[in-house]
């Protein structure tokens, strides 16, 4: 037995000496074009080794494969779609093309149709920073423009930010978000792949947004972006990951960690605008942390997708510094947004505001969940929570789950949330004045969004807005 | 968090408490073994987030009760406002034990009948059976499955159709000492445009707990009828050496109206729930709860407005004052459900937070399964504003006085909805516990 295995360990070792000559990675078995279906230790260390990890990364990943297998599901939530997700039916690697393009000529014509339809070339001739495209699991194109590399930012896919820079990956990669924090961190942990890995030095303000846009194409096929975050003292930087896919016929998984560390007085902006079909599971870990008189913003959308379970986290560990969550969720028919946000304050002089809006139409189901916690120590910080609900329909369904836990009390907290459908007045009033229904209700829903459209790049925006009225169409009932 | 193991099961009914009749023997049993089937309640929901469920559980069958001189006085006092006509009469409940009724003798006419739950399920079958358990049973949960199995003796009030009992009647409650256990229970049936106010106060137990605690698991059902209106003020005073566990549901027809007033002051832990099911168009809801914590006082309270019906109303008014090493944990859920069409729900929890050292927990939910609504709720935390204190620092008040008048304003809005006969001594406990501030 001993035998057939060293012999067949040989070949495989000879075999990976070829592909590694010819297509510049590990793959010792030719079916990891796809992989396999369902996770275990092989597939982590397949996907490690694939990709030519160090040691502690492998390692890494193996004990947080092992902290996935023992948590149990969530049992709160929408416990009926979470206890669906089938683990072992899911494509935990990918690889679409076989190794990463440096430039736009060498991405393949069936994949640039895609972006053309997303309108990358052209955001990117506009103002764009770097655009790092996502294609399936791993990255296929990657551009940074000249001037970001001139002034030190790294912008990378996370797989190359660790094969180049892996004493700044190991020192923040888990720092914010441990694999034992939730089933879902640790699945990420245990088979990550792609993601953003950006890093601004001290002193740098990045005029122009960075972008990463994101596409799932495969059925049954898992996506666990990795993104890191590091913004060094007094810099800036605005950074956007937007998705749009396509409808599959089976269930998919995605499962994305962010971790955001702001240093002394940096500024992150992170926009997301999320659009998933809506037969996919989105089930996401965001977090920062903001140091002394440090800012972070969330400026967070859900729009696509069947189940999404966000709540974008920051951590005011520093004095003075600021947390600002803007968060929009559209549930259409058989959706459910479960979406929130999280603020912890654990210095004195923080400060943050949530605001939250969310629509549900049709049978869709909005769920606000979250959490503001004041830290014993923690003195003297103000604290708004603003949560609106607007339903559209008789089956339409909204929950609101704030949760305020404080512990000092040198503090101003204020919630506030609302719920109501479209009121009649306002649809009389724009009626009277020629708009139709459709077109009332819609200019009604676009100012109810108001507050996060407006933070949004123009692009941005405008997709945002015709992607409403486009789930608005026909919404009288 | 691992949910917490504590395997503590309810032997055999003792035979005290199946003398009652046949098919309430029948409940008892069953609601015995719904206890020893159900776990504890997970700590991960929000409603057991803040609170140990184990604490609640006593194994102590002790039943010894203690009549102190506060009771007593109070008791004198109010028999003293039954004879001068500012209460219609007196119900006393020593240790959901031994009941006693006083005076009561001219409302009786109008066909209020005020007894205990005990006689009036031997007496009244008609009445009670389709009652009680109507609203607080075992699907409530573990611990109202342990009253209901328990209870000793309890109140029944029935206030017939078209009846109005203008005064209003005072239920005085007294807790056991260290080591006792206490299941007190209230049925109140309010008929068709009948209208009631009562007052249901809690109090007694241990003066600390350094030498063990006294144990009550109070349920309180009220069923009322169309058009019919009900105040119905919970005051819990008890003594500092007391765990308290108690759930309250009242449900309202068509066109009803109830108040609610949680006023929470006692006992070292402490977890009320109050619900009110609006169950017919035009049902309207008001409450207004105050709580005022101090030393390490734990009191975790939950609101419930549950709109099963469309056309309905509910607002809720939740104040929290919180001094020492106080801890409050506040939930609040409105549910509107999918054919409750056309409600309107508000709810609004303040949280003033005196000193250092205080905790306050806020989670009010919503939960709205149609369009049809109009629905706000809205929760603040926060000290007393320094910019107030100087201004009447600047006044020539003293700073001692300032925190008083604020907090007094603070509670005012609640203490207006408080029935004259006890307002005054509600006013001071506010005060007393401002004492030495």
């Amino acid at each position: 037995m001993a035998d057939i295995i060293n012999n067949q360990k040989s070949d495989l070792s000879r075999f990976n000496d070829d592909y590694t000559a010819k297509y510049g990675f590990h793959d010792p078995v030719d079916y990891f074009h796809k992989g396999a279906r369902g996770i275990n230790h092989e597939v982590v260390e397949m996907i490690s080794r694939m990709k030519k990890e160090p040691r502690w990364m492998t390692d890494r990943r193996h004990e947080a494969l092992d902290i996935f297998l023992s948590k149990p599901t969530p049992d709160w939530g929408n416990t009926k779609l979470l206890g669906e997700i089938d683990y072992d039916n899911i494509y935990y690697f990918m690889k679409p093309i076989e190794r990463q393009q440096d430039s736009w000529d060498d991405v393949p014509d069936y994949i640039k149709k895609t972006f053309d339809r997303l309108g990358i070339p052209e955001a990117e001739k506009r103002f764009l920073g770097g655009v790092s495209a996502q294609y399936e699991s791993e990255v296929v194109y990657h551009s940074m423009q000249e001037d970001l590399k001139k002034q030190g930012i790294i912008f990378l896919d996370m797989d190359s930010g660790l094969r180049e820079h892996p004493e700044i990956v190991e020192k923040y990669f888990g720092s914010v978000i441990p694999s034992t924090d939730n089933k879902f961190a640790a699945l990420n942990t245990a088979v990550w792949s792609g993601g953003s890995f950006i890093y601004v030095p001290p002193g740098i303000d990045v005029r122009a947004p960075l972008q990463a846009y994101f596409r799932i194409n495969a059925e049954n096929m898992g996506q666990f972006e990795r993104t890191l975050i590091i913004v060094d003292k007094g810099s800036r930087v605005h950074y956007i990951e937007g998705c749009t896919a396509p409808v599959y016929s089976t269930d998919s998984l995605h499962s994305a960690v962010v971790e955001l560390i702001a240093l002394e007085g940096a500024y992150i902006r992170y926009t997301t605008i999320q659009n998933w079909s809506r037969n996919i599971y989105n089930l996401v870990t965001k977090r920062s942390v903001a140091h002394k008189n440090a800012t972070v913003e969330w400026v967070d959308g859900n729009l696509g997708s069947r189940l999404t379970m966000k709540y974008p986290c920051i951590q005011l560990v520093g004095e003075g510094a600021r947390g600002e969550i803007l968060s929009v969720a559209f549930a259409g028919v058989d959706q459910h947004q479960d979406a929130g946000a999280k603020v912890i304050h654990a210095a004195s002089n923080t400060s943050s505001r949530i605001t939250s809006k969310s629509i549900s139409k049709d049978n869709g189901r909005t769920t606000y969940r979250g959490l503001v916690k004041i830290h014993k120590n923690a003195e003297n910080c103000k604290v708004s929570v603003e949560c609106d609900a607007l339903l559209i329909g008789e089956q339409a369904r909204s929950d609101t789950y704030p949760t305020m836990e404080i512990d000092n009390n040198k503090v101003r907290v204020e919630h506030e949330a609302r719920v109501s459908k479209v009121a009649e007045e306002q649809l009389f009033y724009l009626r009277s004045r020629g708009l139709t229904e459709d077109e009332a209700r819609l200019l009604i829903v676009n100012g109810f969004m108001e507050p996060f459209t407006k933070e949004l790049p123009l692009e941005y925006a405008v997709e945002l807005n015709r992607l409403i009225a486009l789930e608005m169409e026909g919404s009288i009932g | 968090m691992k949910p917490t193991e504590l395997t503590y099961t309810l032997p055999d009914l003792a035979p005290e408490l199946l003398e009652g009749p046949t098919w309430l023997n029948q409940r008892r049993q069953s609601l015995r073994e719904t206890f020893n089937s159900l776990p504890l309640p997970r700590r991960g929901l929000q409603l057991w987030r803040y609170t140990d469920p184990s604490r609640f559980i006593v194994e102590t069958a002790s039943h010894a009760a203690s009549v102190n001189g506060k009771f007593e006085a109070i008791r004198t006092v109010e028999q003293k406002h039954v004879a001068e006509g500012r209460l219609v009469g007196l119900v006393t409940d020593i240790n959901g034990r031994e009941i006693a009724v006083h005076g009561l003798d001219e409302a009786a006419k109008s066909g209020l009948l005020v007894m205990a739950l005990s006689d009036a399920a031997k007496s009244h079958h008609a009445l009670i059976e389709p009652h009680l358990y109507s609203l607080v049973n075992a699907q409530t949960g573990k611990f109202e499955a342990m009253n209901g199995a328990l209870w000793q003796d309890g109140i029944f009030i029935h206030v017939p159709d078209g009846v109005v009992v203008d005064k209003p009647l005072h239920l005085l409650r007294q807790a056991g000492g260290v080591g006792s256990a206490a299941f007190p229970r209230l049925l109140v049936v309010v008929g068709k445009n009948a209208e009631i106010t009562l007052i249901d106060e809690y109090g007694g137990g241990p003066t600390d707990d350094s030498a063990g605690f006294a144990y009550a698991n109070g349920v309180v059902e009220i069923v009322a009828d169309e058009d019919s209106r009900t105040r119905y003020v919970a005051l819990q005073r008890l003594a500092a050496g007391t765990r308290f566990y108690q759930t309250h549901r009242a449900r309202i027809g068509r066109g009803a109206h109830i108040l609610t007033i949680p006023l929470a002051f006692g006992g070292t832990l402490s977890k009320q729930n109050f619900g009110v099911i609006l169950d017919g168009p035009g049902a309207e809801s008001q409450m207004n709860g105050l709580l005022f914590g101090s030393g390490r006082q734990h009191l975790d309270n939950h609101t419930l407005h549950h709109h099963a019906s469309g056309q309905t109303r509910s607002n809720i008014n939740f104040k929290v004052v919180l001094r020492d090493r106080a801890l409050s944990a506040y939930t609040g859920l409105i549910h509107i459900e999918k054919s409750a069409r056309g409600c309107e729900a508000y709810q609004e929890n303040r949280n003033l937070l005196l000193n250092e050292g205080t905790r306050a927990e806020t989670i009010p939910e919503l939960e709205i399964l149609n369009e049809d609504v109009s629905c706000s709720h809205g929760a603040t935390i926060g000290p007393i504003d320094p910019l107030l204190v100087f201004y009447l620092n600047s006044r020539g008040i003293p700073e001692r006085e300032a925190v008083r008048m604020i907090v007094s304003g603070f509670v005012a809005d609640t203490l207006k909805h408080v029935p004259e006969d006890i307002r005054e001594r509600v006013a001071a406990f506010v005060d007393e516990r401002l004492g030495n501030l």
